[in-house]
């Protein structure tokens, strides 16, 4: 029996997950966006986008538009490439628990 | 356990699938821009036919471009920025430069003297720029208004004046004013259907 992948730590967790995914549609997002489409609180969501910038997997670009500030986030490579690894990995163990 | 754990990774599963369609389902909403294009253009057919003015259309056209503008940056930052959007944005974007560049120059040099030439040409690019933007979108009711433009714009080449006005009259009403009226419903249901969904 081949050895079951290990789900990325970084991913796993449901609010990065969910911003990853919204993430791979769009060029680039804002924070309000992000934060409508998870409808999670500003506190959580900036500290989820922290912990996916520290690890490279998103890009934050701050600008001011009309005097008021921005923050924008897009999706790096190495973001796409863990999304689509933790993807692949999902779908073994989920293939693993139904052949067991 | 087993089966919690089995469900726990569905649940992952479903989230992403659920995320990835909804970034992709982000559309920009466009429909108030026909509405608004048709309406500046009848202004300016009024404001020519009536007060005979020189000034009727780039006054009324830079008035458009303005609230345009106003509008358009108001809702800047409110929705993520697509590839789809940016390509669509584009075409519509190159097609008010362009119309704006010739349209001023050939009203500078003179020779707009026989208006069934600004009909036929302007219907013309407009039907390019709603065909472009219905190819990128896969829409066929913008494909429908492409065709009308493009009747238009080979219609105003043979008919007299007055019929290349009414053809005219009658392209802008139906793929600038009504398509408008129809984009802005579809968006309204879209959005609705989107809240009844995360509720």
């Amino acid at each position: 029996m081949p050895d079951l992948p290990e789900l990325n730590p970084v991913i796993h967790a449901k609010l990065r997950l969910a911003v990853l995914s919204l993430l791979t549609g769009v060029e680039e997002a804002e924070f309000t966006w992000l934060r409508g489409k998870t409808g999670s609180t500003d506190g959580n969501l900036g500290a989820q986008l922290a912990r996916l910038e520290e690890a490279g997997y998103v890009r934050v670009k701050k600008k001011f538009v009309k005097r008021k500030p921005k923050t924008c986030y897009r999706m790096t490579d190495a973001g796409r490439q863990a999304l689509a690894e933790y993807v692949q990995a999902l779908k073994q163990l989920l293939g693993a628990a139904f052949e067991t | 356990m087993e089966d919690q754990t089995t469900a726990d990774l569905r649940d992952r599963l479903s989230l992403i699938e659920a995320m990835i369609a909804e970034g992709r389902r982000t559309t920009e909403k466009w429909g108030w821009t026909f509405v608004l294009w048709g309406l500046a253009f009848y202004v300016a057919i009024a404001w020519t036919d009536w007060g005979h003015s020189a000034w009727a259309w780039p006054v009324t056209m830079a008035a458009a471009v303005v609230v345009t503008v106003i509008l358009v940056s108001i809702r800047a930052g409110r929705e993520a920025v697509t590839t789809l959007g940016r390509a669509v944005g584009s075409v519509w974007l190159a097609l008010g430069i362009s119309m704006f560049v010739l349209f001023l120059a050939l009203g500078i040099a003179g020779r707009l003297a026989d208006p069934r030439l600004f009909i036929a040409v302007a219907s013309g690019m407009l039907g390019m720029a709603n065909a472009t933007s219905a190819l990128i979108l896969r829409w066929k009711v913008q494909l429908g208004c492409a065709v009308i433009w493009w009747a238009a714009a080979a219609a105003a080449c043979f008919g007299t004046q007055s019929q290349a006005a009414i053809i005219f009259l009658t392209a802008i009403l139906v793929c600038q004013i009504a398509f408008g009226i129809y984009g802005m419903i579809r968006e309204g249901r879209a959005r609705l259907r989107r809240g009844a969904a995360h509720a």
